[in-house]
């Protein structure tokens, strides 16, 4: 094996060691459903009386568990599994008696969070053909848009780079749910509104 | 540290490079016998071999590493000049396509036929009496009523089983009811070479698209279903901003995002803004006269063709002169166009005027390369060759066709659908190498070829079924023996609500029918015995892709359970079938196949590498006329120029990562040709040594089109005739069917890769925001969706993957739970019999 390619697998590795622990330790805040607004008194104003679990046709809402704090037991999206459709009508914010998922008027106004691609085990990044994630975009075009960029060393290739626009994602979750890589963990994931950019 | 499967990739892509630097890919392949090799680099026990994807058109060369039989990764081959070492998703995740759980490992025989459509009523069974039972079918029906047998093929058929298929039903059987699926994808684009070269080959190649000025994609979504190609149509335009792409189109696809101009045309009206680019070429006189007076000649043919929605279209008028040409002058054809001015042409397809003016300009401008692509916008039409033939005629006036970064490209969508349908001949009406069966030289060429009686071949002088015919038969109760290997037709077939018999239960619920799969399908559950395949890299190979390149892949694991070759089985069975029966007193068998396989073993003779390269031998000596003294006398007289397709030894495709043919052999090597019919040195990928053996040198362009009639090609005019079926108030939409990037076809394999299911688990039906409006259906409801032919139920997306216009839906047709084929049209194109699945007239309604 050539050095380089040591120094690459070495690379790598720690990547894959760093993601997963990143996938050990999840967020303290949980993906809430649209509607929520963590700054807003979604805390104070959740009952956490799960109708707007009930309500949502996807099943894509389920209690938080006990990791969430104070947000335990209140509604949230894991997005690998499930993620948000954002339905037209938004059953799940009509169902809400407090008013803790607050009325959308559309689906890009939604904020449920911001999605972030890992850009060293990403397939795109490296070549492939895949962007999964920007075709299932309900928001394609806006808060995925895809960097046709040159391939370093080959003339006959480009890399086609998602890339999120941070002002547009609304954080459904669905490039997540989609996304193709799962070793040691998706590829792109959804920094939650609230969550301090750092923490990713 | 655990490492991850992507650093394993990176790290082996790194290793490979290197090792196929420094010596022969056949020395680094390590073994699929395991003889006397040394295991390349990695852990002891692993093997590497090289293959060819399984998937599309593209061809994409893979590095296929095993160990302990079983597969450890599929990675691509840096040394492949197609795609360096890239993949899509789908050859990312090749592994995944074999290893899926539900395997067929056991033949299965039917015991209950009234339970065809699903897996039950099955038991499982020993080969002996699966096969027993299959060519006992088959003699009964063959002794009785040939007309009622018929073998379904296809583009994904290696090319050693194809040809030996083809020789079996056309020399053994004396039968022509042998059709390929790639009847449903390239048949216009070879009935539109026929006719306008008389050869049936794209003249450039793949490395057109590095050199290009303008791209023009005709009803083509390239950067889904050509996804390695169109990354490198995307690093030619990254490369040079002046690079233009036009995309003509019915819908805006991923490929029109990175488009320069999207032209959005009424589907069917393509033939219109083609008619009224080549109108405005020659009322401008921008086109290129001394190409037209050496190259060209013009030719007008039968219209009004009607359509072949009746199932005695071919048989009765005007459906039996639709191929009638005769020869016309440029005048005259100038006089044809003269209709089609920019206005006609924009009022019929909606596109402005000036976009249509734009792209002529384009097309004329002599600093330009233009290089046109499409796929199944213009091939699957009900007037697809004639689209074909438009194509061509604009290319052809300009004098921008087989020159390198100019020309006319038809994409292939499976691995070897030239490679096999095509080059071998597993259609109804041909024989290898371009031979057709209706052609008497062309039966006295084949008949030297396969050592038989002069004259012995006339019995099948007259084709037999084209695939919808077979179909349509079948449905009627005409079909008592039906046969289908590396295909999917009970899924990717139009009009299935009329071909499953889900109306009247007959036809396909009373024929026997034997289907060779590596996974239960849709058409499994309609077959009376299951025959359970090696798939791929489980037995040995090669595939011809889009551009001409012919390549091996290697054996690297056994099949599992009692999976056995696809040969193996039709050697079985012909084996049964012409048992007692002789050809020119000899045994027909071994008549017909005793050079690769011994009938009383059971076994061929020698492993399949040699089994493969005795076969591909015979193969060609097709090209290759000097090889057999009674061809090659035929092929002198009669000036077929069998050599002009010339196909190598064996072995120098495992050597050379595969070849384009005409492979020509030069001072000992053998030279791929990268651009036929254009003057050059061999050595860089010229046609040389055909010019010189055929054509002629110093012509305009430095091109001699010497395998053309008079080596000149024809330019055909063809009108627009409108498309079978127009929205009416009873079906108002259009609905258009394809394929997306994830799912490659019928999804057989593809959504058993679990990482390319998670990523795209449903089809859904592309809907304009306002046409849900009116109907009051919004992203996620279920609709039905219904046709004259039939309905299905399918779930409305808004989100955007395409964008159809108001009034055009779209859906792909990979998932067998959505079929979306119940309501497709079965009708075709009247000249190549190709179906039109991208314009049947649908009604939508919320369910």
């Amino acid at each position: 094996m050539k050095i380089t390619s040591i120094i690459a697998a070495c690379l790598a590795g720690a990547a894959a060691v760093k993601a997963a622990y990143d996938v050990a330790a999840p967020s303290a805040l949980p993906l809430l459903p649209p509607g929520a607004r963590p700054e807003g008194g979604f805390e104070s104003l959740c009952v956490k009386c799960g109708k707007c679990i009930e309500a949502c046709p996807y099943q894509s809402l389920h209690p938080a568990p006990a990791s969430a704090g104070a947000l335990a037991g209140a509604p949230c999206v894991d997005a690998r599994i499930q993620a948000c459709r954002l339905c037209a009508e938004f059953p799940c914010i009509e169902a809400c008696p407090t008013g803790a998922l607050a009325p959308v008027e559309s689906k890009a106004d939604v904020r449920m969070g911001v999605a972030v691609i890992d850009e060293d085990t990403c397939l795109s990044f490296q070549g492939m053909r895949c962007e999964v994630c920007y075709r299932v975009c309900p928001l394609i075009d806006e808060a995925i848009t895809i960097d046709y960029r040159k391939r370093e060393g080959d003339a006959l290739h480009a890399v086609f780079a998602p890339i999120i626009d941070e002002e547009k994602c609304v954080g459904c979750g669905l490039c997540v749910e989609r996304c193709v890589v799962s070793d040691p963990a998706p590829a792109i994931r959804i920094r939650p509104t609230g969550e301090p950019e750092a923490a990713q | 540290m655990e490492i991850s499967r992507r650093v394993f990739v990176k790290t082996t892509a790194v290793a490979l490079a290197s090792a196929a630097a420094a010596g022969t890919l056949s020395t680094m392949m390590g073994c699929s016998s395991g003889e006397g090799q040394e295991a390349p680099a990695g852990d002891s026990g692993t093997t590497k071999t090289l293959a060819v994807c399984r998937f599309c058109g593209c061809g994409c060369g893979v590095i296929v590493e095993a160990k302990d039989g079983k597969l450890i990764s599929v990675t691509g081959d840096p040394e492949n000049g197609s795609n360096r070492g890239l993949n899509c998703v789908k050859g990312y995740y090749l592994v995944g396509a074999l290893t899926g759980e539900d395997r067929l490992t056991k033949p299965l025989i039917r015991e209950d036929k009234s339970l065809k459509g699903t897996m039950d009523g099955f038991r499982e069974a020993t080969w002996e009496e699966a096969l027993d039972l299959v060519a006992s079918k088959l003699r009964e029906t063959w002794k009785a009523d040939k007309s009622r047998l018929a073998f379904w093929g296809s583009g994904q058929q290696p090319i050693v089983e194809g040809y030996c298929t083809a020789k079996f039903w056309k020399a053994g059987l004396l039968s022509n009811n042998i059709d390929p699926n790639a009847r449903l994808c390239m048949a216009s684009a070879v009935v539109g070479f026929m006719n306008v070269f008389q050869t049936d080959e794209p003249a450039g190649c793949y490395a057109d698209i590095d050199e290009t000025d303008v791209f023009v994609t005709w009803g083509a979504n390239m950067a889904e279903a050509h996804p390695m190609l169109y990354s490198r149509l995307t690093a030619r335009k990254l490369d040079n901003p002046n690079v233009l792409h036009y995309d003509l189109t019915t819908l805006t696809t991923r490929t029109s995002a990175t488009a320069t101009k999207v032209l959005t045309f009424t589907p069917g009206s393509d033939l219109a803004i083609a008619n009224a680019i080549a109108n405005y070429i020659v009322v401008n006189k921008l086109y290129d006269e001394a190409f037209i007076n050496d190259h060209l000649q013009f030719k007008q043919g039968t219209e009004n063709i009607g359509n072949s929605t009746a199932d005695d279209y071919d048989v009765t008028e005007p459906g039996n002169t639709v191929d009638a040409v005769e020869s016309i002058t440029f005048e005259q054809y100038a006089e044809r166009l003269a209709p089609y001015t920019l206005e006609y042409a924009s009022e019929i397809s909606g596109v402005p005027a000036a976009d249509i003016e734009e792209l002529a300009k384009v097309f004329a401008d002599p600093s330009k390369k233009v290089l046109s692509l499409w796929t199944m916008g213009v091939n699957q039409h009900s007037r697809g060759t004639w689209m074909n033939h438009c194509i061509y005629n604009i290319h052809l006036l300009v004098g921008k066709y087989a020159l390198p970064g100019s020309g006319a490209f038809s994409l292939t969508g499976q691995p070897t659908a030239c490679g096999t349908a095509r080059e071998v001949g597993t259609f109804c009406h041909r024989l290898p190498a371009d031979l057709v069966v209706a052609n008497e030289v062309h039966r006295r060429y084949t008949e030297a070829v396969w050592n038989l009686p002069e004259g012995y071949l006339d019995a099948i002088q007259k084709p037999g079924f084209h695939t919808v015919k077979t179909f349509r038969e079948l449905s009627k109760g005409n079909i008592d023996f039906l046969w289908s290997a590396h295909n999917n037709w009970a899924v990717s077939m139009p009009n299935l609500t009329r071909f499953l018999g889900r109306g009247d239960k007959k036809g396909i619920f009373d024929a026997f029918i034997c289907v060779s799969e590596v996974y239960p399908t849709l058409s499994t559950a309609y077959a009376d015995v299951v025959l359970p395949a090696a798939m791929w890299v489980e037995r040995e190979g090669a595939f011809g892709n889009g551009e001409r390149r012919t390549a091996i892949f290697e054996k690297a694991i056994d099949p599992p359970g009692e999976a056995k070759w696809d040969l193996w089985m039709l050697m079985e069975i012909a084996k049964r079938v012409l048992e007692g029966e002789t050809i020119d007193g000899v045994d027909a068998f071994d008549h017909l196949f005793g050079f690769i396989y011994d009938k009383e073993a059971a076994d061929f003779k020698g492993d399949q590498r040699e089994v493969c390269r005795t076969a591909w031998e015979e193969y060609r000596t097709f090209s290759n006329p000097w090889l057999n003294e009674r061809a090659n006398a035929i092929n002198e007289e009669a000036g077929l120029k069998m050599d002009a397709k010339q196909l190598a030894p064996y072995d120098v495709y495992l050597e050379k990562h595969g070849l384009l043919w005409p492979v020509r052999e030069v001072d000992g090597d053998w030279l791929e040709t990268s651009w036929r019919f254009c003057d050059g040195e061999q050595a860089d990928g010229f046609d040389q040594v055909g010019i010189a053996t055929h054509g002629s040198q110093d012509l305009a362009n430095g091109v001699s089109f010497y395998k053309s009639a008079g080596q000149k090609p024809s330019v055909v005019f063809r009108p627009y005739e409108p498309p079978a079926e127009m929205p009416s108030d009873e079906y108002p939409f259009w609905f258009c069917t394809g394929r997306l990037l994830e799912h490659w076809h019928t999804g057989s394999m593809t959504r058993r890769v679990p990482e390319l299911d998670r990523a795209l688990p449903e089809a859904l039906l592309d809907m304009n925001p306002a046409d849900c409006e009116k109907l009051g259906v919004v992203d996620g409801d279920m609709v039905r969706v219904k046709s004259r032919f039939g309905e299905v139920e399918i779930k409305v997306s808004t989100a955007g993957r395409t964008q159809p216009p108001e009034g055009l839906t779209f859906a792909p047709f990979f998932a067998d739970e959505t079929l979306v084929n119940l309501a497709v049209q079965d009708t075709y194109c009247p000249l190549s019999k190709e179906p039109d699945f991208k314009k049947t007239c649908v009604s939508i309604e919320k369910i």
